[in-house]
């Protein structure tokens, strides 16, 4: 099969699981119990208010023609207006998103970059002491939970060391004018630290452990011992041939892991005080904004997707057999 | 040029025992010969080729003997000067499966090129214009040296092996069953070829396998481990036609001969010999029919019966006995229902 065909073929599949998606987000939000104007009944709402409000969000209409009304608000790009905010829900999200994409990012490329060469690492000495201890500190790191980790570096590195804040995402009362210069600051530096470092300590086992597993079975293959045979200098054949053969399987499950922990970050999120979309997550659906919290949803569900698209297409260049299947 | 002295290979075990794979084998081989090393499997040929190439496994060590190499006893090389002087530039392997012989994410031409930069100051492209001229000599269309090895059949891929073997014109080639996973006529080809380009070169071979009909048609001496130990070595006429160790006549037995109609192939009754604890006397001792109290006290010491040819067994002198009697399947087979000496002591 040649390359195009192939892309073409992902494609396709792409747009299919979109709608599938799309669909399901549709009936679990019809689904769920109560409508946006439960939150207010307490307050003596009228019978005519009820129904106004109802009528101004589409929800008196019949479900085939929500579905429909839905469908062509997501596809052009239009997430709907919040309940609560009363604003577009995107105005709310823009840079909450980025921000939950900026600290869980950085924590996941830090994380894979050191669990695949720790790994590598661990699988290449295996059978010696640094393997086990290797092991054991992996473990430790993955059996302790996100939050802990968070309070353990904040009692450590901010109250009694008093390096780095507590919380937040920059100095209060800093304004920036553009996009970047949001982000590309010290200030955000310096309070990204400690959140990115739990993620760091919580992910990194994962991809240790997997790596380790993945060189264990390459560096039985024959061609490991053709090139030692070879006179080919270890270093080399640990990254250059068993590394670069065992990270194949790792993408799959990078691309998976990635975008389902997106919603992971709601912990990390809370304990320093992050404003990411995590914590707007759960307030949305504890006041009943059904749009925000279905938009919310969407926005994760588009990361799994498109990470195991981009997981797919990065498979047929790092793997010349996945181009033929 | 290859001179093994009394080699002996150990794996130690996590229980703090050892498997004796190799047990005192002493064979040389001259310059431009192919060696044919038959036995089953667990016989130690595989292990013994490894030891020569340095490849054992982490719990395997060569504690005695002395690999002697042009001169340079391999075993005290360090690993740096093994790797930089040695490997691949004096001695090469094929695998058993060239398919899995090649990482498979590069081009089979870059990892020849990477071979031959990794001991010679040479190019890319000069490098790649000899992996050219290997495919060429193999009989590959040198067009294919930028396809992946999926993309090779198993006989291309097992050609393309062996180009990479030759790539430095090493004096030591050795072939640890290179044909069996490919069928009977592309298995001849190769071995053909790889004969031919043997001499061009004036390299020698050590070729693995357990199929006695393979070597007999290219092999210029056999010889034949059984139980971590030589047991005959001749040149491949007096092997194939005047064997001495009961083991050679068996194993003999065990394939077809196409020049002969009408005969059953009989099969060596019994199990290896155990290479943990492996008994005094003779290792082929319960397995043979022709075994007398001597074979099972005390281990045969390798005779030679002229011309190069060694064995070891006690009643090797008995040539013209024992093959009429290997020849009847009855001697195998009552093997098989008569009490076997040592096994059966242990309830008595």
């Amino acid at each position: 099969m040649s390359l195009k065909k192939y892309v073409v073929r992902r494609i396709g599949q792409l747009i299919v699981t979109y709608w599938a998606f799309l669909t399901l987000l549709f009936v679990v939000f019809r689904l769920a119990p109560g409508d946006p104007t439960s939150m207010y009944l307490q307050e003596g709402l009228s019978a005519e208010e009820r129904e106004a409000i109802l009528a101004r969000h589409g929800l008196d209409q019949p479900l085939h023609v929500q579905y429909v009304e839905y469908m062509a608000q997501y596809l052009t790009g239009d997430l709907g207006q919040s309940f609560r905010h009363g604003v577009p829900v995107w105005d709310v999200l823009v840079v909450r998103f980025f921000n939950t994409i900026i600290l869980m990012g950085l924590a996941f490329a830090i994380a894979y970059l050191i669990g695949v060469s720790v790994g590598a690492f661990i699988g290449w000495v295996r059978g010696t002491r640094k393997e086990k201890t290797g092991i054991v500190v992996t473990l430790i790191a993955r059996s302790s939970p996100e939050f802990w980790i968070g309070i353990l570096l904040l009692m450590v590195f901010t109250f009694y060391l008093g390096w780095f804040p507590s919380g937040g995402i920059r100095p209060p009362g800093t304004e920036y004018e553009t996009f970047l210069g949001r982000y590309l600051n010290w200030g955000v530096a310096y309070h990204l630290v400690l959140p990115v470092l739990t993620g760091v300590i919580y992910y990194m086992a994962t991809p240790t452990l997997l790596m380790r597993s993945s060189m264990i079975n390459v560096l039985n293959s024959d061609f490991i011992q053709i090139k030692k045979a070879e006179g080919i200098p270890e270093y080399i054949i640990l990254y250059k041939h068993a590394a670069r053969n065992s990270i194949l399987p790792m993408t799959t499950v990078v691309a998976l892991v990635v975008g389902m922990s997106i919603g992971g970050s709601l912990v990390i999120e809370t304990v320093f005080s992050w404003p990411g979309m995590g914590r707007e997550m759960v307030e949305s659906v504890t006041y009943n904004d059904y749009p925000l919290a279905q938009a919310i949803f969407f926005l994760m569900g588009s990361l799994v997707i498109w990470m195991n698209f981009v997981a797919d297409l990065a498979y047929v260049y790092l793997d010349p057999r996945v181009r033929y299947d | 040029m290859l001179e093994l002295t009394d080699v002996h290979v150990e794996y130690e075990m996590e229980d703090g025992g050892a498997v004796h794979a190799v047990n005192g084998v002493s064979i040389s081989l001259e310059k431009n010969k192919i060696l044919g090393l038959i036995g089953e499997s667990g016989s130690g040929k595989s292990t013994l080729a490894k030891a020569v190439i340095r490849l054992l496994a982490k719990n395997g060590d060569v504690p005695e003997g002395s690999i002697e190499y042009k001169g340079t006893d391999l075993t005290e090389l360090s690993d740096r000067e093994f790797r930089t002087e040695i490997r691949w530039d004096e001695i090469s392997m094929v695998p058993q499966n060239a398919m899995n012989g090649f990482d498979p994410v590069y081009t089979v031409g870059n990892q020849i090129v990477q071979a031959i930069r990794t001991h010679e100051d040479v190019s890319k492209g000069e490098a790649r214009e000899r992996a050219r001229e290997l495919f060429e000599q193999l009989g590959i269309d040198p067009g294919r040296i930028d396809d992946y090895p999926h993309q090779f059949s198993g006989g291309m891929a097992q050609r393309a092996m062996i180009a990479l073997a030759l790539a430095l014109d090493p004096s030591l080639i050795i072939a640890d069953e290179p044909t069996t996973a490919l069928d009977v006529v592309i298995q001849d080809r190769i071995l053909q070829t790889l004969r031919d380009l043997q001499q061009e070169i004036e390299s020698s071979v050590v070729l693995i396998t357990h199929d006695i009909s393979v070597v007999s048609d290219i092999c210029d001496e056999i010889a034949v481990m059984y139980g971590g130990r030589v047991v005959e070595h001749a040149d491949v006429e007096t092997i194939i036609k005047e064997p001495r160790h009961p083991y050679t006549l068996g194993l003999r037995n065990a394939f077809p001969d196409i020049e002969e109609d009408d005969q059953d192939l009989i099969s060596i009754p019994g199990t290896p010999p155990d290479l943990v604890e492996p008994p005094e006397g003779c290792g082929f001792a319960p397995r043979c029919p022709f075994a007398t109290d001597e074979c099972w006290d005390v281990t045969p010491e390798p005779e030679e019966y002229g011309d190069g040819h060694i064995v070891e067994c006690h009643r090797a002198d008995e040539q013209e006995l024992l093959t009429e009697e290997a020849k009847r399947k009855e001697t195998w087979m009552d093997l098989e229902t008569e009490p076997q000496q040592g096994v059966e002591e242990a309830d008595d």
